[in-house]
C-alpha cells in the first residue's frame, strides 16, 4: 500500500524536469536581457544610490562617522 | 530643467531604528536565557512561562520578526524614499506599519509565554495575530507600491526589486501556511495534516529565511554598501542575475528540511537539487558585494560601518555555502536534528542579519542626528565582541552537532548501538552548551555597548525629522504605447509589471511543490489501524503543543538502522493523517518520541514530568510540576473536537456533546488506576498530566500493530 502511494503519483518525474526547464529559461532570459542592456544604462543604474537628490549643507563631509 | 523640492520622512526611520535596538536586546536576552537553561534547567526559575519550550519560540520570533523585522523596515523606509526620489506614499500607512508591527510583537511576547502557539516554527502565533500580520503587511505593501508609482526616478534600482519580491512572497507564504480553523480565541488547528502540513510548513519556513532574512537584506546591501563605500556596486549586471536566479531557486528549496522523512522522495530530491544550485547566485551576490569595496579596503580598517558590512557579507557567503552542503542528503543524514543546524542559522542570524543591522545603524544614526558617532572606540569594542561572540557560538555548536550525530550512529563491532542511552550523547555535549552561552553573552554585551554608543550619539546630535531633496519630475516615455484607459498605463508602469513577474516566479515554485501533494491527498497511505485521537489524547496533544515539547523532541524516525535500533520502526506518511498540526520537530535535544507509546508505564511518565532527573539522572529536561496541579480544561473539548472535524478528522456528528466527555472520563479513570498500581495514589483524574500521559502512551501505537510484520525494505523503496 505504501509503495503504491509513493511511487504512483501520476508522472512525478515530470515535476523535476519541468522545474529545471523553467529555471533554465528564466536564468538564460535574465542573462540575455542583462547582457543586451547598454553599458551606459547599467552604469547609470548602478549609480542610483549615490544620487539621492538630498540638499546637503556643504560642511557635511563623507567622514562623519569615521 | 524644472526641479521639484520635497522632503524625505526621517521620523519613521528613527522609530524603526529605536525599535530595532530595543527588540535586539530583548530577543538576544531571551536567547541567552534559553541557552543557559540547556545546561542549567533551573534557570527557568520554576516558571512555566519562561521554560525552554515556550522561551525558544519567543526568542526566534523576537529575533526574526522584532529585531530583524524592524531593522528591515528601518532600512527600507530610508532607502526606498531616496531611490525613488519621493517621500513615502502615505505617512499614515507608514505609522500603521510601525505601530501595528510592534503591537504584533508585543502580542507575541505575551501569548507565547502563555503557551498560545500553533507549534509551526516561525509561524507560532495564533490566528488573531495571524490576521493582524496580514493586515499590517498589506499596509506595508500598499505603501511600497504607492511610493513606486509616485516616484520621480525613472529606473527601479535593484534593491527595490528585492523589496518587491519580499513584500509579495512573504504575503503568499504567510497566508498559505497560516490556513487554520479556530477552536477558541487563541487556539486553532492547521488545515493540513501530517505530510502535507510538513511540506507547507517548510516551504514557508525555508522561505521565511529566504524572503524575510535574506532578500530584503540583499536589497539593503545593494543600497548601503555603495553608500558607505561611496562607489557604485561592482557589477550591476551581476546584481540583476543574482536577483532572478535567487528568487527562482529559493522558492523550491523548502523540502531540504525534510530529507529522509516520510515526505515523498521526489519532493526531497527537488528540494536538494535546487538547494545545491542556490550556491551560485548566493556567491555571485556575495562577491558582488565584496568587490564593490575594491580600492576602498583601507577604509574598512577605520570605518565601523564597513567593518560590520564586510563581516555580514562574508557570513552570508559562509551560510550560503553551508546551506547547500547541508541539503545534500548524505550530509543531512548526519547534521539533521543536531546542533549543526543551530550553528548554521546563527552564522546567518548573528553574522549576516545582525551585523548588517548594526552597519546600517552606525551609518544612519550620525546622519539622521546630524552629528558624529559618539565613540569610535566603543564601536570597535562592539565589533570585536560581536565577532568573537559569533566564533564562540558557532564553533562549539559545530563540535556538539557533529559529535552527537556521530554518537547516534555509532555501532559496536557486534552490531549494537554503542550509545543506546540517548542521555549519554547529551551529557557529552553539555560543555559545548556552556561555551555557546559564553559566545551568546559576548555578542549580547557587544550589542548593549552598541546601543549605548548609538543612544549617546542621538543625544549629542539634533534629529532632522525631514531631509530636503530636489529632483526633476518623472517624464512619461514618449515611445510608450498608450492605448485607451488609465489601467493600461498602470500595467505599463514597470513597477507593477515587475511585481507581477516576481509573483509568477515565486508562485510557480510553490505550486509545483505543493499542488501534487494535494492531488495525492486521497492517496496518502491510510493505515487502517491509524485512528483519530481520543478526547483525552486531543487535550493531551494540545498540552504537548502548549509546552513546546516539539522544540526538543522529534516524532519522525528516519529509515536508518541507527534510528530503527534506537526508536523502533521508521515513520510512515500514513501514521500522521490525523496530525493537525504535524509535530515532526527539527531538533533532538531529547530523544524521538514517535514510538514512545507503551514503552514506559504511566507512573514513569508521571514521575518523569514531575522531575525528569528522578527517572533519568543528569537529564537537562526541565521539570513540569505545574502539569500535576493544573486542572485539565475539559470545557474546551467541544470546540476542539468540532474544529478538528472541520479540518477533516472523522469524529461522528454530535460526538462532542456528551460521548466525548464520557470517553475522556473513562480513559482518565484507567490511567488513574494504572498510576495506583505504580504506587502513585494521590493523583486526581482531572489534572493536565493525565491528558499528557494519555497522548504520550498513544504515540506510535496504532502503527505498531499494522507494522508488526516487518515490510521488506525493497517494497518500501519509493523509487524502485
Amino acid at each position: 500500500m505504501i509503495r503504491n502511494v509513493l511511487s504512483e503519483i501520476g508522472g512525478v518525474g515530470l515535476y523535476g524536469i519541468v522545474s529545471i526547464c523553467l529555471f533554465f529559461l528564466v536564468f538564460t532570459g535574465a542573462l540575455a536581457w542583462t547582457l543586451l542592456q547598454r553599458r551606459s544604462l547599467m552604469a547609470d543604474m548602478g549609480g542610483l544610490p549615490l544620487a539621492d537628490g538630498e540638499v546637503r549643507k556643504p560642511s557635511e563631509g563623507e567622514s562623519r562617522h569615521e | 530643467m524644472k526641479t521639484e523640492t520635497f522632503r524625505y520622512d526621517n521620523r519613521i526611520v528613527r522609530a524603526f531604528a529605536i525599535a530595532t535596538m530595543i527588540w535586539g536586546v530583548v530577543g538576544m536576552g531571551a536567547g541567552l536565557l534559553a541557552a543557559v537553561q540547556l545546561f542549567w534547567p533551573e534557570a527557568n526559575l520554576s516558571l512555566q512561562f519562561v521554560t525552554f519550550g515556550r522561551l525558544r519560540p519567543l526568542h526566534t520570533n523576537a529575533v526574526i520578526f522584532a529585531f530583524v523585522g524592524n531593522g528591515m523596515f528601518m532600512g527600507i523606509y530610508y532607502s526606498l524614499q531616496r531611490l525613488c526620489k519621493a517621500r513615502m506614499f502615505s505617512d499614515a500607512l507608514s505609522w500603521i506599519n510601525f505601530w501595528g508591527w510592534n503591537a504584533i510583537i508585543v502580542a507575541a511576547a505575551i501569548t507565547l509565554p502563555l503557551g498560545f502557539t500553533t507549534s509551526k516554527e516561525y509561524a507560532e502565533l495564533e490566528w488573531p495575530i495571524d490576521l493582524a500580520i496580514t493586515l499590517i503587511w498589506v499596509a506595508f505593501t500598499v505603501n511600497l507600491m504607492g511610493t513606486l508609482l509616485k516616484r520621480r526616478e525613472k529606473h527601479l534600482y535593484v534593491a527595490i526589486w528585492f523589496y518587491i519580491a519580499t513584500a509579495v512572497t512573504v504575503a503568499v507564504l504567510h497566508i498559505v501556511n497560516s490556513l487554520e480553523i479556530p477552536a477558541g480565541p487563541f487556539k486553532s488547528y492547521s488545515l493540513y495534516a501530517g505530510v502535507q502540513d510538513a511540506l507547507v510548513q517548510w516551504w514557508y519556513g525555508h522561505n521565511a529565511v529566504a524572503f524575510f532574512l535574506t532578500t530584503p537584506f540583499l536589497g539593503l546591501m545593494y543600497y548601503f554598501l555603495p553608500k558607505a563605500a561611496n562607489r557604485p556596486v561592482f557589477s550591476y549586471r551581476l546584481s540583476i542575475i543574482h536577483f532572478w536566479a535567487l528568487i527562482f531557486l529559493y522558492i523550491w528549496a523548502g523540502p531540504h528540511h525534510l530529507l529522509y522523512t516520510a515526505l515523498p522522495d521526489w519532493a526531497q530530491s527537488l528540494g536538494m537539487v535546487f538547494s545545491v544550485m542556490l550556491v551560485a547566485p548566493s556567491w555571485g551576490g556575495m562577491l558582488n558585494g565584496l568587490l564593490t569595496l575594491r580600492g576602498a579596503w583601507d577604509r574598512v580598517r577605520q570605518d565601523p560601518v564597513l567593518k560590520f558590512m564586510v563581516v555580514a557579507v562574508t557570513a552570508y557567503g559562509m551560510a550560503t555555502l553551508e546551506g547547500p552542503a547541508l541539503s545534500i542528503k548524505s550530509v543531512n543524514s548526519l547534521s539533521h536534528y543536531t546542533d549543526w543546524t543551530i550553528a548554521h542559522v546563527h552564522v546567518g542570524a548573528l553574522g549576516w542579519n545582525g551585523f548588517m543591522i548594526f552597519s546600517m545603524l552606525y551609518w544612519l544614526v550620525p546622519r539622521l542626528w546630524n552629528t558624529e558617532l559618539h565613540s569610535l572606540k566603543l564601536a570597535n569594542w562592539h565589533f570585536w565582541l560581536g565577532l568573537l561572540g559569533i566564533m564562540f557560538y558557532a564553533v562549539p555548536m559545530y563540535w556538539a552537532g557533529i559529535t552527537q550525530g556521530l554518537m547516534w550512529k555509532q555501532f559496536t563491532p557486534d552490531g549494537f548501538l554503542q550509545y543506546p542511552n540517548f542521555l549519554e550523547t547529551v551529557l557529552q555535549i553539555v560543555p559545548m552548551y556552556r561555551l555557546r552561552a559564553i559566545g551568546g553573552s559576548l555578542y549580547l554585551i557587544g550589542t548593549v555597548i552598541g546601543v549605548y554608543n548609538l543612544t549617546r550619539t542621538m543625544r549629542r546630535g539634533a534629529f532632522e525629522p525631514e531631509t530636503e531633496a530636489q529632483a526633476a519630475p518623472r517624464v512619461e516615455e514618449e515611445s510608450a504605447p498608450r492605448l485607451a484607459g488609465h489601467w493600461h498605463r498602470w500595467i505599463e508602469s514597470k513597477a507593477v509589471l515587475f511585481t507581477l513577474l516576481a509573483t509568477v516566479a515565486i508562485l510557480i515554485g510553490g505550486a509545483v511543490e505543493i499542488v501534487p501533494m494535494y492531488l495525492i491527498r486521497s492517496n496518502v497511505p491510510t493505515l487502517s489501524s491509524v485512528k483519530p485521537y481520543t478526547p483525552l489524547e486531543v487535550l493531551g496533544r494540545d498540552l504537548y503543543i502548549r509546552e513546546g515539547c516539539v522544540g526538543c523532541h522529534s516524532q519522525m524516525i528516519r529509515p536508518f538502522r541507527s534510528e530503527t535500533e534506537r526508536y523502533g520502526e521508521y515513520s510512515k506518511a500514513g501514521e500522521y493523517v490525523f496530525d493537525h498540526p504535524f509535530l515532526w520537530g527539527s531538533k533532538r535535544t531529547g530523544p524521538d518520541l514517535q514510538r514512545v507509546g507503551g514503552k514506559y508505564p504511566d507512573a514513569w511518565h508521571y514521575n518523569h514530568m514531575e522531575d525528569p532527573r528522578s527517572t533519568s539522572p543528569g537529564s537537562i529536561m526541565p521539570p513540569y510540576p505545574w502539569l500535576l496541579t493544573q486542572r485539565l480544561d475539559t470545557n474546551a473539548l467541544p470546540a476542539r473536537i468540532a474544529a478538528l472535524r472541520r479540518v477533516g478528522v472523522p469524529y461522528p456528528p454530535g460526538f462532542e456533546h456528551g460521548d466525548a466527555q464520557k470517553q475522556l472520563e473513562a480513559q482518565a479513570a484507567t490511567i488513574i488506576e494504572s498510576l495506583r498500581q505504580g504506587s502513585i495514589t494521590n493523583a486526581p483524574a482531572d489534572r493536565e498530566i493525565i491528558g499528557l500521559i494519555a497522548y504520550l502512551q498513544r504515540l506510535g501505537t496504532d502503527a505498531k500493530t499494522a507494522l508488526a510484520t516487518p515490510i521488506p525494505a525493497i517494497a518500501l523503496n519509493p523509487n524502485p
